[in-house]
């Protein structure tokens, strides 16, 4: 029974020393808008939900398509597609409202179509291309994957007004 | 610690009742310097906090407030004067003890406040007059602070002889000790007293009973309510031993009210928030329900369930709402010393009255409404009040009159403003507004007294030809607007020219949950607080004219100028206007204007919910709200919409001529035809399709009405034609052709019945419904086909 015990503690042990390595990975979210796939980091989000009701919202960016009611708290919808200046498009089986937050600011997100949770090593991620690299800029960095690349958003930026 | 801090936190909390009711006593004291109740109440005041905080080691505290009470303690047994220079130094010493419990509050210690230079001056007001042996003075003052108490309790003499013997410090710590002793005796005798019920005490006992139902939230300012206001000079002896045994009456009464944290009222208040929207949710739920399962035995018990909920609701509202209410007295309580501040400065005699301050508001609107509330009364001193020389010319007694009067009216507290200076001088307020550009010329004509009046409200604007510390720095007064404006409240003035000036402010007793009206326009909902709403008028078209480019409509004698809320808030024209419309006529104290909308929806309760960082601070959008089905529904925030009907183009009802146009897209082939097929029946779609997939058309089918307008309004296809079945499940074909009409876009889109029904009033309905052709089951393959063809104008090249 102890020797038992014992195995089960040292599974237990390798296993949280196999954690240690997870501080070198980074695990997103990746999702398509238009062509390009992007991600988020998977902590950032707070849920993914399916298209449903929102109210339009006057005076504000066309790409801040209205507020809906997220369990009683009204949140902010803002269409990617429009926001990264490609024509707006219908909403079909695969859209889904990403709900990202940031410390107090939350915000819904309409995307193409989701692809994967993605888990990448810190060591494949290279910073942004110098066209896009700043404070100005979404993008946090480029994460290489064996047979493409996905652009990591930063949420803070997404979750900033800029009008 | 912990227990340090518990202790602590009773010491602030007391100490700050305490200093709130001396501001008040003192300026009292200076109109009726011989009233001995009120001098030693004071007194006791300044004693308590030097007790207090020599006890908790705040020794700067303890120092200013031992010499207060010095002099306090001379002018006590007549020994000094209070002359109002002496008032000057008492006051600067509670601003400066005030300061120290302030840091106290914030720091946990006493440092960092110099009170040397007040001391100093407390000294020589003490020592100025005369020059009294110590211990003399202290025998005597310990007669005299007995003696109110004595009316209720039985002296004790016992220890009195040994006084003699002491030296000052003994004697100030034994008069401490037996201080001290002789409350704790007090208490317990009027414990004992409260329960017989002596005739002496019916009074205070039954002011006790009262508080034993103080909500909890009121428990800072228990004392408060108890007190009168200057004006009320004339106490009657009664009274006033209740207010002295009030300290001692609160004390016995700690059991019955709890001390809560304002954030969890908050918090209860939000949950209250979410309920009443579910109970609304419920409502609607249970009129569908009943509507499809009529006659039903369940339903009545679901009814039943439904109405206790819902009433449960309210109360349960009303009640945490009570919980957070406070009396505005405790915003009143600072202005008479204030108002004696300022006519000292100002050299002006001005006597404030204070009507109503026990009425209820809540907490945080109480908290918004102190600071206009300073600027409408320093700028009623300055600018209202004229100095003594003038109002004498005028006929005016001396004094001049300030009223503060808070009164319910409806769902709203109304504060009143009163001042019997000179009054608004509307020309005046027009030449000064000419001058500094905020208004123009054609303005000025055409401007209202009222309107004159709001002028004082215009950034940028100040009437006073001086610039004085007091006011007319040309801010203040539009601060006082936007912070009640951010309450949701109003302010009306009314002023007669010599005579005085009137302000009103009118505030809703709650922040959070509002009754709104809700509007239709097109297809989007929005909620207008009903506080604003003064009447709702049905108009037709022609009822409409313009003016200047503006649309402006005759309600009764008055001209109103009208706006679309489409036009304020962008909103698509996707729907034919109808021929008529609605008005809403908006008030926001002496302006008006008609908001047209599409459809009245109807009166709601609703919960105000903040729409976040991201979007603050929308124009015309006060928040949003969660309504019965789940979605949001945006409220129109009515101050800025006023402002925004300026600058709107006008287009009013006048509808613009349908843009079907658009639709007409070239058509290259034959798949570039698309037709709807709407039938309830599989089978009667199937044929439909077989006898139209010859052409070669795009085919789209629907299951019923229902279905058919939600694709129509995705506008994934632009269709070119319909069949639609007449009987149908959820929305027959009639109704499905009087919705789409409804679209300008669709206007022209042609709907061809097909159905069974044969009879003259079919055809009929179906033509009125805005059907353009009437097939009848069994039909041919060839005739549906050729039907079709001639309705889309089918070019007969792309026939194979």
């Amino acid at each position: 029974m102890s020797d038992k015990l014992k195995q089960i503690i040292k599974k237990q042990s390798q296993k949280e020393s196999g954690q240690e390595n997870v501080d070198d990975v980074v695990q997103l979210v990746g999702f398509i808008i238009g062509d390009e796939e992007y991600a988020v980091p998977i902590l950032s989000i707070q849920e993914i939900i399916k298209p449903f009701p929102w109210t339009r919202v006057p005076q504000v960016p066309k790409y801040v398509i209205g507020v809906f009611n997220m369990r009683g708290a009204v949140i902010p919808l803002i269409d990617l597609r429009m926001k990264f200046g490609l024509s707006p498009k219908k909403h079909n089986e695969e859209t889904r409202f990403i709900v990202m937050r940031d410390g107090d600011d939350v915000a819904g997100f309409v995307i193409d179509r989701l692809t994967m949770a993605i888990r990448i090593k810190k060591s494949n991620i290279g910073p942004a291309p110098d066209t896009a690299s700043g404070d100005d800029t979404m993008i946090d960095g480029v994460g290489k994957r064996e047979d493409r690349i996905i652009t990591i958003l930063k949420v803070k930026k997404l979750l900033l007004r800029d009008f | 610690m912990d227990e340090f801090q518990e202790i602590l936190q009773d010491f602030l909390v007391e100490s700050f009742e305490l200093i709130e009711q001396l501001d008040q006593d003192l300026v009292e004291l200076e109109t009726r310097p011989d009233d001995l109740e009120l001098l030693n109440r004071i007194f006791r005041v300044a004693h308590t906090v030097k007790g207090a905080s020599s006890f908790l080691n705040f020794d700067v505290l303890t120092h200013l407030t031992h010499h207060m009470e010095d002099v306090l303690n001379k002018a006590r047994h007549g020994d000094l004067v209070l002359n109002p220079a002496i008032m000057d130094v008492i006051l600067e010493s509670i601003d400066l003890m005030k300061a120290l419990l302030h840091t106290i509050r914030d720091t946990s210690a006493d440092a960092g406040i110099d009170v040397s230079a007040c001391v100093a001056r407390l000294d020589k007001c003490a020592k100025g007059d005369t020059d009294i042996e110590v211990p003399e003075t202290t025998v005597s003052a310990q007669n005299k602070t007995q003696e109110p108490q004595e009316e209720e309790v039985a002296t004790d003499d016992s220890d009195e002889p040994d006084y003699d013997s002491m030296d000052a410090d003994e004697l100030e710590a034994e008069i401490e000790r037996l201080l001290k002793q002789r409350q704790e005796e007090d208490k317990i005798k009027r414990e004992q007293k409260a329960t017989n019920g002596t005739a002496d005490e019916a009074e205070s006992n039954a002011d006790s009973d009262a508080e034993e139902y103080v909500p909890v939230a009121k428990t800072p300012v228990v004392v408060t309510p108890a007190r009168k206001p200057a004006s009320f000079g004339e106490d009657s002896d009664s009274s006033d031993d209740a207010r002295a045994a009030s300290p001692a009456k609160k004390q016995s009464n700690v059991e019955q009210t709890i001390r809560v944290d304002v954030k969890r009222l908050d918090h209860l208040m939000n949950l209250i928030g979410e309920l009443v929207l579910a109970k609304n949710r419920l409502i609607k739920i249970n009129d569908d329900v009943e509507e499809r399962y009529e006659g039903e035995s369940f339903l009545e018990e679901l009814n039943q369930v439904v109405s206790i909920v819902s009433i449960v609701t309210t109360d349960l509202q009303i009640a945490v709402m009570k919980t957070r209410m406070l009396p505005i007295g405790k915003v009143f309580n600072k202005f008479p010393r204030m108002i004696r501040d300022l006519s000292r400065e100002l050299n002006k005699k001005i006597e404030l009255e204070i009507f109503g301050e026990d009425t209820e508001l809540d907490k945080s609107i109480v908290e918004e409404i102190g600071d206009p509330l300073v600027h409408i009364i320093r700028n009623s001193c300055d600018h209202g009040i004229e100095i003594p020389q003038i109002r004498l010319e005028q006929g005016k007694s001396e004094t001049g009159t300030i009223k503060l009067k808070a009164y319910n009216e409806g769902n709203q507290i109304v504060i009143q403003i009163d001042d019997d200076g000179k009054g608004l001088d509307v020309d005046m307020l027009k030449r000064k507004s000419l001058e500094k550009g905020v208004i123009t010329e054609k303005e000025a004509d055409t401007m209202s007294d009222k309107e004159a009046f709001a002028l004082i409200f215009k950034p940028g604007f100040s009437t006073a030809a001086n610039v004085t510390n007091v006011s007319g720095r040309g801010v203040g007064m539009d601060v006082v607007k936007t912070n009640i404006e951010k309450v949701n409240g109003i302010i009306d003035i009314d002023s007669e020219l010599g005579v005085g000036t009137s302000m009103k402010l009118k505030i809703p007793l709650t922040l959070a949950i509002i009754q709104a009206l809700l509007v239709g326009v097109q297809e989007e909902h929005y909620a207008i607080p009903l506080a604003s709403v003064l009447e709702t008028v049905r108009i037709s078209k022609d009822e409409v004219y313009t003016v200047e480019g503006r649309s402006v409509m005759r309600l009764r004698e008055d001209v109103l100028s009208l706006v679309h809320i489409g036009d304020i808030f962008e909103v698509e024209r996707v729907l034919d206007s109808s021929e008529y419309a609605y008005v809403v006529v908006l008030g926001l104290g002496a302006s008006k204007l008609g908001l047209i909308v599409d459809t009245l929806v109807g009166q709601e309760e609703i919960v105000i919910k903040s729409l976040g960082e991201f979007l603050k601070g929308i124009e015309g959008i006060a928040g949003a709200t969660i309504r019965g089905d789940g979605g949001v529904t945006l409220i129109v925030d009515v101050v800025a919409i006023m402002d925004m009907a300026k600058h709107v183009k006008t287009s009013a009802i006048v509808d613009s001529t349908s843009d079907a146009a658009m639709l007409t897209r070239e058509k290259t082939k034959a798949s570039d035809y698309t037709i709807m097929i709407v039938d309830d029946s599989k089978t009667d779609r199937t044929i439909m399709r077989k006898a139209l997939e010859p052409l070669g058309v795009t085919l789209v089918e629907a299951g019923d009405g229902q279905e058919a307008l939600s694709i129509l309004k995705q506008g994934d296809h632009s269709f070119d034609a319909m069949l639609v079945d007449i009987e149908m499940p959820r929305m027959d074909g009639y109704t499905l052709a009087t919705e789409i009409k409804k679209y300008n876009r669709y206007k022209n889109l042609p709907l061809i019945a097909v159905t069974s029904r044969t009879g003259k009033s079919d055809r009929m309905r179906g033509v009125e419904s805005g059907m353009v052709e009437y097939i009848t089951k069994p039909y041919s393959g060839d005739y549906l086909m050729s039907v079709v063809q001639r309705n889309i104008n089918f070019r007969s090249e792309f026939l194979k």
